[in-house]
C-alpha cells in the first residue's frame, strides 16, 4: 500500500484535477481513476464541468445532470452547469431562492457569467470546492473528487479565475468564495493536477508547458499519466530495421518455424509490423522527451486496441491503476 | 461533390471544423500546402497551432498579419502556387473591427473600458467570431484564391456557427440594458419593464461584483450604442460567405466513438443550416486489410512460439490480429455514425505513426488524402 500522502499517488490529494491536450483521454482516465478509487473503498465524486456529457456514455448512461448520481459502487457523478451553480450559489449565500428560480433560463445567467471576469469558472470550481468541504456526521462525504477538467489550453485561466476575482473585488461573499477556492487549488494536500498525455510529441510538449504554467501558479502537479502506451513487443535494437523493412526477416522466421505464408500474408504482416515499429520509435522518443523536460513522476496506461471506450475498457484501465499502486 | 481535389482546385473558402484533438489544424495546413503545390494562391488561417508546426511554417509570431511560407521541396509546379499563413490574434482582430466600425475617439473610449478588455479576450464565442471576421477580411483583400480556415475546438458543434449571433446578442444586450437601467440613466419607460426578478438581480449583482464594475459595463454598452446594426450586418455577410457555393466545410474527425459522435453532429448541423458540406476527413485510421492465409493470426502465433520463434514472427502475428480488429471496429464505428448520411464523402488519412510537424509530413497527409501530386497541371497555365 502506498502512503496516501506520497506524491506519486493519483489520490495523494482529495481533489484530482484531470487535464490534458484535447483528445488524449482525460475523461477516460478520470473515469478509470474514479472506479479504481471506488473499488479501493474511497467514496468518489466524478465531476464534469464542460457540459460535454462525455462521462455518461462510458458508463452506458444517457445523461448526467446537476443531481449527484451513482454510477458504480462508491462512485457518484455530477455535471456542473454554470446556471445551476449560480442559482445554488445565490440560494446558499444570499438565501435568494425565488430570484434564483426566476433567473433560470433567462439571459441573466449569461450576463452574470460573462460580466464578472471568471465568475463562470468560479461558480464551476466553487461547486467542486463545496463538494470537497462537504461533511456529514463529522467526516467528509467524499474521500476523493475527480474533476474531468477543461483541456490544458484553458486550464490555467480556469484555475486562475479566483485570483482574478480577488484582485477585482476587495470584500464580500464572492471575494470570500474566490479566496476559498484559491486556498484549495494551491494546497497540495487538498488539490493536485493530474496531466494526461499521449506518448506523442505534441501532447508531450503541451504537457510540459502546462506543468510549468501550473507550477508558477502554485498548483501541485503530478503524477503525469501517459495514456495509450503501445506494447513494446520487439527488441529495441531491431525497431529501426523493422520500421523500414519487416518482410525479409518475417519471411525468414516463418520459414524457420515451418509456417508457410503467402507473399501477400508476409506483406500484410510486414506492413503492420513496420507501422508498429515506427509508432514504438516515436513513442520512445516522446517518453524520453517528457523525462528530460520534467521531473514529475509519470505512469503508463496501455493502449486499448479498440475505438470504443465503454465500461469494459474503463474497468481494464482502472485495474491497471490499482496494479500500479496509484489509488493509495 | 465527393472529390476533394475538385474542392481544393475550385473553392474559395475551406472551413475545417470538428472536435478538439483530431488534427484539425494539421488537416487545414496540409490542405493549404497541397493546394499551393498544385498552383493556387492559398492562405491558411490557424487558431492555435502546435508550437512545432507553427515554427516549421514560420508562424510562431502572433502578429495577426499574413506571412509568406516558402514552398521548399523539389516537386514544385510551374507556375508555382503561393502559400501564406497567419495565426489569429483575437484581441487585435476585435480592436480592428471596432476601429473599422466607429470613429477613432469613440474606439479609444471603448478600448479603455476595463469591461471591453475583458470580453474581447474571454467572452465565450469571441474566438470563433473573430476567426470569421478575419476570414471576411482576407476574402475582401482579394489576394488569395483559396482561404483555408482552421477553427477553435468548440465545446459543442453549435458553438461555431452560433458564435457571431451569441456575441452580437450579448453586445446588443437588451436584457442587460434592462438590468442596468439605473446606470444607463434610462427613462421611466424602462421602469415598467423591469421585473421583480431583474430588480432583485441587480441588487444582488451589485452586491456581488461591486458597483464599479457595473458602471464599466453600462459605459461599455453606451459606447456601443448604435453599433449593433453594423455588428449584425457584418455577421450576416460572413454568414452569407460561409453559406456560398464557393465555400466548403470539411468536418475533421478521428475514427473513435467520441469524435465520431461530434462529427455526426457537425454534419447534421451544417445540413440544417444549409451550409455547403464538402465531406469528412477521417484522421489517423488504422487500415489493416484481411489477407488470405492470416485468418487466424493467433493460432499461427502459437505455432510460431511452439517452434521457438517468440521474438519477431509470433508478436508480429499477434499485432496483426490486434490491429486488424481495430481496423474492423473503426470501420464499424465510422459506418455506425456516418453510414446513413448518404452523399457525405469520407476521406481517410491513415495513422502516419509520426507527428506531423513539417512541410514534408504535411505533404504526406496531402498524399494520403489526394494521392500523389500530379506531375503536370491538368488545368490551365495560370492559377
Amino acid at each position: 500500500m502506498i502512503d496516501p500522502l506520497m506524491p506519486a499517488s493519483l489520490t495523494a490529494s482529495r481533489l484530482a484535477i484531470v487535464s490534458g491536450k484535447g483528445g488524449v483521454g482525460k475523461t477516460t482516465v478520470s473515469a478509470a481513476l474514479a472506479l479504481a478509487a471506488g473499488r479501493a473503498g474511497k467514496r468518489v465524486l466524478l465531476v464534469e464541468v464542460e457540459q460535454r456529457q462525455a462521462i455518461a456514455p462510458l458508463f452506458g448512461e444517457r445523461l448526467i445532470g446537476y443531481e449527484e448520481r451513482r454510477l458504480a459502487p462508491n462512485v457518484t457523478a455530477i455535471s456542473v452547469e454554470p446556471d445551476e451553480a449560480l442559482v445554488e450559489y445565490l440560494y446558499l449565500f444570499y438565501g435568494i431562492g425565488r430570484v434564483g428560480k426566476v433567473l433560470r433560463g433567462t439571459k441573466a445567467v449569461d450576463f452574470a457569467t460573462n460580466v464578472a471576469p471568471g465568475l463562470r469558472d468560479i461558480l464551476l470550481i466553487g461547486k467542486v470546492k463545496e463538494a470537497e468541504r462537504r461533511r456529514q456526521e463529522g467526516r467528509y462525504v467524499y474521500d476523493l473528487i475527480v474533476l474531468d477538467a477543461p483541456p490544458t489550453g484553458r486550464l490555467p485561466r480556469f484555475l486562475d479565475a479566483p485570483r482574478a476575482v480577488t484582485e477585482l473585488v476587495s470584500s464580500g461573499p464572492i471575494r470570500q468564495q474566490a479566496q476559498g477556492v484559491l486556498d484549495m487549488v494551491t494546497d497540495p494536500k487538498r488539490c493536485r493536477v493530474v496531466l494526461v498525455t499521449l506518448p506523442e510529441d505534441m501532447p508531450v510538449r503541451e504537457t510540459v508547458d502546462a506543468a510549468d504554467a501550473l507550477a508558477k501558479m502554485g498548483v501541485a502537479v503530478g503524477p503525469i499519466v501517459i495514456n495509450s502506451v503501445l506494447p513494446e513487443v520487439f527488441s529495441p535494437s531491431k525497431l529501426k530495421v523493422l520500421a523500414k523493412d519487416a518482410a525479409t526477416p518475417l519471411a525468414a522466421d516463418a520459414e524457420q518455424a515451418g509456417i508457410r505464408l503467402t507473399e501477400d500474408a508476409v506483406d500484410g504482416l510486414a506492413r503492420v509490423t513496420s507501422m508498429h515499429a515506427r509508432k514504438t520509435l516515436s513513442q520512445r522518443g516522446a517518453i524520453a522527451e517528457l523525462d528530460r523536460e520534467t521531473s514529475i513522476p509519470s505512469l503508463h496506461l496501455p493502449y486499448i486496441f479498440s475505438p470504443r471506450m465503454g465500461r469494459e475498457e474503463i474497468d481494464r484501465l482502472s485495474t491497471e491503476l490499482e496494479a500500479q499502486g496509484m489509488v493509495g | 461533390m465527393s472529390d476533394l481535389s475538385q474542392l481544393l482546385a475550385e473553392r474559395h473558402v475551406l472551413v475545417c471544423v470538428g472536435p478538439g484533438g483530431v488534427g484539425k489544424t494539421t488537416t487545414a495546413a496540409a490542405l493549404a500546402v497541397r493546394a499551393a503545390d498544385e498552383g493556387r494562391r492559398v492562405i491558411v488561417l490557424t487558431i492555435d497551432p502546435a508550437r512545432r508546426l507553427a515554427q516549421s511554417l514560420g508562424l510562431d509570431g502572433l502578429d495577426n498579419t499574413p506571412k509568406r511560407i516558402p514552398l521548399e521541396g523539389e516537386r514544385r509546379q510551374k507556375p508555382p502556387g503561393e502559400l501564406w499563413g497567419m495565426m489569429l490574434d483575437m484581441k487585435s482582430t476585435f480592436d480592428d473591427m471596432i476601429l473599422d466600425m466607429t470613429s477613432p475617439d469613440r474606439a479609444e473610449k471603448i478600448f479603455a473600458n476595463p469591461f471591453y478588455q475583458h470580453i474581447s479576450s474571454t467572452l465565450a464565442g469571441t474566438q470563433e467570431y473573430m476567426a470569421m471576421e478575419k476570414l471576411w477580411e482576407l476574402h475582401e483583400e482579394g489576394r488569395w484564391e483559396l482561404i483555408v480556415l482552421d477553427t477553435p475546438p468548440t465545446r459543442s458543434a453549435l458553438d461555431f456557427l452560433d458564435a457571431p449571433k451569441k456575441v452580437t446578442d450579448f453586445l446588443e444586450g437588451r436584457f442587460l440594458r434592462l438590468l442596468l437601467w439605473p446606470y444607463l440613466q434610462a427613462g421611466k419607460t424602462y421602469m415598467k419593464a423591469v421585473s421583480f426578478g431583474a430588480k432583485a438581480f441587480l441588487k444582488v449583482a451589485t452586491k456581488i461584483t461591486g458597483s464599479e464594475l457595473l458602471e464599466d459595463v453600462a459605459n461599455f454598452f453606451l459606447a456601443f450604442e448604435g453599433m449593433y446594426d453594423t455588428f449584425k450586418e457584418r455577421s450576416k455577410r460572413v454568414y452569407d460567405l460561409l453559406a456560398a457555393r464557393r465555400t466548403a466545410f470539411v468536418v475533421v474527425s478521428a475514427p473513435q466513438d467520441a469524435s465520431l459522435r461530434e462529427a455526426r453532429y457537425f454534419v447534421q448541423r451544417l445540413g440544417s443550416e444549409k451550409m455547403p458540406l464538402g465531406g469528412v476527413v477521417m484522421n489517423r485510421t488504422h487500415d489493416v486489410a484481411s489477407v488470405a492465409g492470416l485468418e487466424d493470426p493467433r493460432a499461427l502465433a502459437e505455432r510460431a512460439r511452439a517452434a521457438g520463434d517468440g521474438k519477431l514472427l509470433a508478436p508480429a502475428l499477434e499485432l496483426y490480429g490486434s490491429w486488424r480488429e481495430v481496423s474492423i471496429r473503426e470501420d464499424a464505428a465510422v459506418a455506425a455514425s456516418l453510414g446513413d448520411l448518404t452523399d457525405v464523402p469520407v476521406w481517410r488519412v491513415p495513422d502516419l505513426a509520426d507527428d506531423v510537424h513539417d512541410m514534408a509530413s504535411l505533404r504526406q497527409v496531402g498524399e494520403a488524402l489526394l494521392g500523389p501530386l500530379p506531375r503536370t497541371r491538368a488545368k490551365g497555365e495560370s492559377a
